[in-house]
């Protein structure tokens, strides 16, 4: 299993390297002028040219790219060009608040949909079933920035219970994330509903049952177990949407996250923090995927076996414990 | 009076009448009682949209302020009120939905052929070629595709055009991957190997035969893609990064009322309505047509 | 004469479905003595697994219903019983195999998993010593215990379905219900198993219902057999008696079919028609379409489940001396 892990992480390595590729391209080759953003637009055309001899904005694409990754890999990600300050120290502080939100989001999504879909599928057909069917549908289509919006004019401006910006205090938390996970209540809400409806017809859980066992065992252990798999598998797919979907929700409560410092870097062709911020970006939901796979083989033991299988395969044809 | 009199149980058998795969589905779907509330709710949407040019005018109607009746509601005339600068917010949220919808169906489309393309020649040729192209999207998947979406936009001007190349690059990597394990699929079935006997050349078989199989269980993913990048196209507006000024979208539309909302709220209620009643119209039409195709399913 | 375990009267299940009423099983009575193995024979769709299930009061209701009889064990109708008593004989009074073993246990628990719950759950035990008992038991079912932690997906067919009685035994049940055990597997596991079953039942006394359509499986291990028909009893007996001397048309009918292998025949003989459709029975008696020494009578009337001779009961009006027809020609 620690073979499987240590071949995964290895495998995110050339496709980091392939996303700062494609990111520093486009960016390279875009409009814009990263000498003009740090002197300003009054520079005298001089100081300009000197200002991108600094920066290496003379040297072939290629080698601008070799130059910054060298200082990256040991973990120098540069100055921002338009804040002056170093990228790294901008990241440390805003990536908690945007990890936060996003894991945040992914853990009330875990909470609220898997027993809800439980729920749903024990009372299959009920009137609670088909209200939450269409509750669902309305749900999975309202999108954050919108909810966002309705729970800000409920909450903020006519209640006054939770503020509208900012995310130091717990209660500044609520609103974004609640805003964040709605949706994901409601399409992984059905996820775990259809699969364990699919269970449930399975002999295994006749088996089950006519062992004795009550009702509420079935379901919670026999059945649940199985049908989680599918829910996990969304639920890790989820994770790059909530990176994503996490800037419009920063812009929208003005948390001072990544998002925020994305769009604004990439407004002002930033290039250091634009490439720091995909960089680490990727690396997390790299992370993230591996972490869902694992999450996986712990579930389910045939995919556990398929894992150890592998190993055991590879040991045959390297010979002898070759490691 | 004893008779020998033996009469046999009719057995009832179901005449099964011969249909396409097609009219099949098609009747199918007219039994899903949701799918067709979806497809009544999308046709009105579309309908009420589209002909809105002909009692519409793009430059009195929908982008001409008018500072003395702003933030109206309701508001003369104007059935869902004013916005910000005096417009009337229904006749911005239709031209608006001519333009999202259009923009989601566009790079759908343009996502489709690309991702058809690159799935078919990945799933078929397989080998190193398969190994390349996935290997290449997988890193385009790296990046969160809305991130994608916004450092493409960033990167382009904010034309109309590059707005449907960028959206339709963010859903490329997922279509290609879609299409490839169908194409996967069929290939291993005899057939393939019948018509490759028989002489026909890659292409035809690919285009001919392989790809009109592959594409039926698409169809509703692609219909729900339509819903997910009308609401990538409101996301970006939100933020800026969209559709611009003063051509209304419903995300912007959402932006620019966000800062009266200690004011008014229909002009932030109404686009979001019109949003979710797009969406929820699609996503009922995409579930059901994943039912009338599927050839597995059970009722 | 042994002390009767259990005993199902004039049993009624149905089925309310969209598509019409389906009368799964239509007032079987049937009898098992202590120590006894009763056997079941019945085409598929005859209403069997449904009578077992009935039996377990695991019938899926809705859409099924239990709409009549009685079913006594020991005495006490089971019937009667709210949903906790009867969980309570689940496993433990009575337990139950089913046919399928690649599909019978769960995936994600080991083998010793499975079996020791079912004894925690039943006697209060702690979880070592509940494992411990699962081990024995799988010793038992001649699975050896260095495999006792792996999980179902590791194991053949044979051995699933070993692990499957092991888990029915484990609490000493009083009635083992098996649901065509051997179906699903190849003959020669099918040796092994009904070898293994003929073993346990030996030892531990334990009475035993087994349903199946495989007349030879029912010679090997049956002592008493029960003919099912489109949901009814149409005749039950000792084994001898079934075998040596069969009374309806239907069970004639079924060992006629069976080819001879001394014979030189050129065509098989079949029972003529087809199997019913359960929510559209015939009136009166259900074989009739199909049988050959059928009247008007047959048509409009059913007959009585009675005894003709000592332990031997039949449905048919032939023995009620109703019909001009004074004998049912042995196996044809």
């Amino acid at each position: 299993m620690g073979r499987y892990i240590l071949k995964r992480l290895a495998q995110m390595i050339p496709i980091v390297i392939g996303v700062s590729v494609i990111v520093f391209l486009l960016l390279s080759l875009s409009p814009g002028d990263p000498a003009k953003m740090i002197l300003g637009l009054n520079a005298k055309e001089q100081e300009l040219q000197l200002m991108r001899e600094q920066l290496g904005l003379n040297d072939p694409i290629p080698v601008q790219y070799f130059n910054y990754m060298k200082k990256v890999v040991v973990g120098d990600f540069g100055t921002s060009y338009s804040t002056k300050q170093s990228v790294i120290e901008m990241i440390g502080v805003r990536l908690p608040p945007t990890l936060i939100l996003s894991f945040g989001s992914l853990f009330t999504i875990l909470i609220v949909a898997i027993p809800l879909g439980i729920a749903l599928a024990v009372k299959q057909n009920s009137p609670f079933d088909n209200i939450m069917r269409v509750v669902s549908l309305f749900f999975a289509a309202m999108p954050g920035f919108w909810s966002g919006i309705l729970m800000i004019i409920l909450f903020s401006v006519h209640l006054g219970w939770l503020p509208a910006n900012g995310f130091d205090t717990p209660s500044a938390m609520i609103m974004p994330i609640i805003c964040s996970s709605i949706a994901g209540w409601a399409v992984n809400s059905r996820i775990t509903r259809a699969s364990m409806l699919d269970v449930i017809r399975q002999d295994y859980i006749r088996t089950a049952r006519a062992k004795g066992l009550k009702e509420s065992i079935v379901i919670r252990k026999h059945a649940l177990k199985n049908a989680l798999l599918p829910t996990i598998t969304s639920v890790g797919m989820a994770v790059g949407g909530c990176f994503g979907g996490s800037v419009i929700m920063e812009m929208l409560f003005g948390i001072n996250g990544m998002g925020k410092m994305m769009i604004d870097a990439l407004r002002q062709k930033d290039i250091p923090t634009i490439m720091a911020g995909v960089i680490i970006t990727s690396v997390i939901i790299a992370v993230a995927n591996l972490l869902t796979d694992l999450a996986y083989s712990f579930v389910d033991p045939r995919i556990r076996s398929m894992y150890a299988r592998r190993r055991a395969q590879r040991k045959e044809v390297t010979g002898n414990g070759a490691n | 009076m004893a008779q020998i009199d033996v009469t046999l149980a009719p057995a009832r058998r179901k005449k099964s009448k011969k249909r396409s795969l097609w009219a099949d589905a098609w009747l199918r779907l007219r039994k899903n009682k949701s799918a067709v509330a979806g497809m009544i709710m999308l046709a009105t949407i579309l309908i009420v949209i589209y002909s809105s040019p002909l009692y519409l005018d793009y430059d009195n109607d929908v982008i001409k302020p008018d500072l003395t009746h702003t933030l109206q509601f309701p508001a003369e005339g104007k059935l869902l009120g004013t916005d910000e600068l005096g417009r009337d917010v229904l006749a911005r949220i239709l031209w608006g939905g001519r333009i999202s919808i259009g923009i989601g169906v566009l790079s759908m489309l343009l996502s489709s052929i690309i991702g058809c393309t690159l799935g078919a020649i990945s799933g078929y040729y397989g080998g190193k070629t398969d190994g390349i192209i996935m290997r290449s999207l997988d890193v385009f998947m790296a990046i969160p595709s809305l991130l994608l979406m916004i450092t493409l936009v960033s990167v382009m001007k904010p034309t109309i055009t590059n707005l449907i190349i960028a959206l339709a690059i963010g859903s490329v990597p997922s279509v290609s991957r879609m299409v490839r394990a169908q194409v996967l699929y069929i290939k291993g079935q005899e057939f393939v190997e019948a018509i490759r006997a028989q002489g026909a050349s890659d292409f035809r078989i690919i285009v001919m035969h392989i790809l009109p199989n592959a594409i039926s269980p698409l169809i509703s993913q692609f219909v729900m893609e339509i819903a997910g990048l009308i609401l990538a196209i409101s996301g970006l507006s939100f933020i800026g990064l969209g559709v611009q000024p003063p051509d209304p979208e419903w995300g912007a539309m959402l932006s620019s009322g966000r800062e009266h909302i200690r004011d008014v709220w229909h002009v932030t209620a109404f686009p979001g309505i019109a949003l979710v009643l797009t969406v929820v119209a699609l996503t009922l039409v995409g579930d059901g047509l994943r039912d009338a195709l599927d050839p597995r399913m059970k009722r | 004469m042994q002390k009767k375990l259990l005993e199902i009267k004039d049993l009624t299940i149905k089925f309310h479905t969209d598509d019409g009423v389906v009368e799964a099983v239509n007032k079987v009575n049937l009898t098992v003595h202590e120590g006894e193995t009763l056997g079941i024979v019945g085409e598929t769709g005859a209403g069997k697994t449904t009578t077992a299930l009935g039996i377990m009061g695991l019938v899926d209701c809705p859409p099924g219903r239990i709409e009549g009889g009685s079913i006594l064990l020991d005495d006490r109708d089971i019937l009667r019983l709210n949903e906790e008593e009867y969980r309570k004989l689940r496993g433990k009074d009575i337990s139950m195999i089913f046919q399928d073993p690649m599909t019978a246990l769960n995936p994600v628990f080991t083998v010793v998993d499975q079996i020791a719950e079912v004894i925690a759950n039943h006697q209060q035990l702690g979880e070592k010593e509940a494992e411990k008992k699962a081990i024995e038991m799988l010793e038992l079912v001649r699975i050896p215990a260095e495999r006792a932690y792996e999980y179902p997906h590791q194991f053949s067919g044979g051995m699933k379905q070993r692990v499957v009685i092991a888990i029915a035994l484990a609490c000493n049940p009083r009635l083992l219900i098996a649901d065509e055990p051997t179906t699903a597997l190849d003959v020669t596991i099918q040796a092994q198993v009904l070898e293994l079953m003929k073993d346990l039942k030996t030892r531990s006394k334990t009475s035993m219902m087994l349903i199946t359509h495989d007349l030879g499986v029912v010679s090997e291990i049956c002592d008493q057999v029960a003919i099912m028909y489109a949901g009814e009893i149409v005749e039950s007996g000792s084994l001898e008696d079934i075998f040596e001397n069969p009374l309806h048309p239907y069970t004639n009918g079924l060992f006629g079919s069976i080819p001879d292998i001394d014979k030189e025949v050129e065509f098989l003989s079949p029972i003529e028609g087809l199997v019913p459709d359960p929510s559209d029975l015939p009136k009166g008696c259900k074989f009739h379409p199909r049988c050959k020494y059928a009247q008007h009578l047959c048509s409009i009337e059913e007959p009585v489940f009675q005894e003709t001779s000592p332990g031997h009961y039949a449905k048919c009006f032939v023995y009620e001396g109703k019909l001009p027809v004074k004998e049912v020609k042995k196996y044809e």
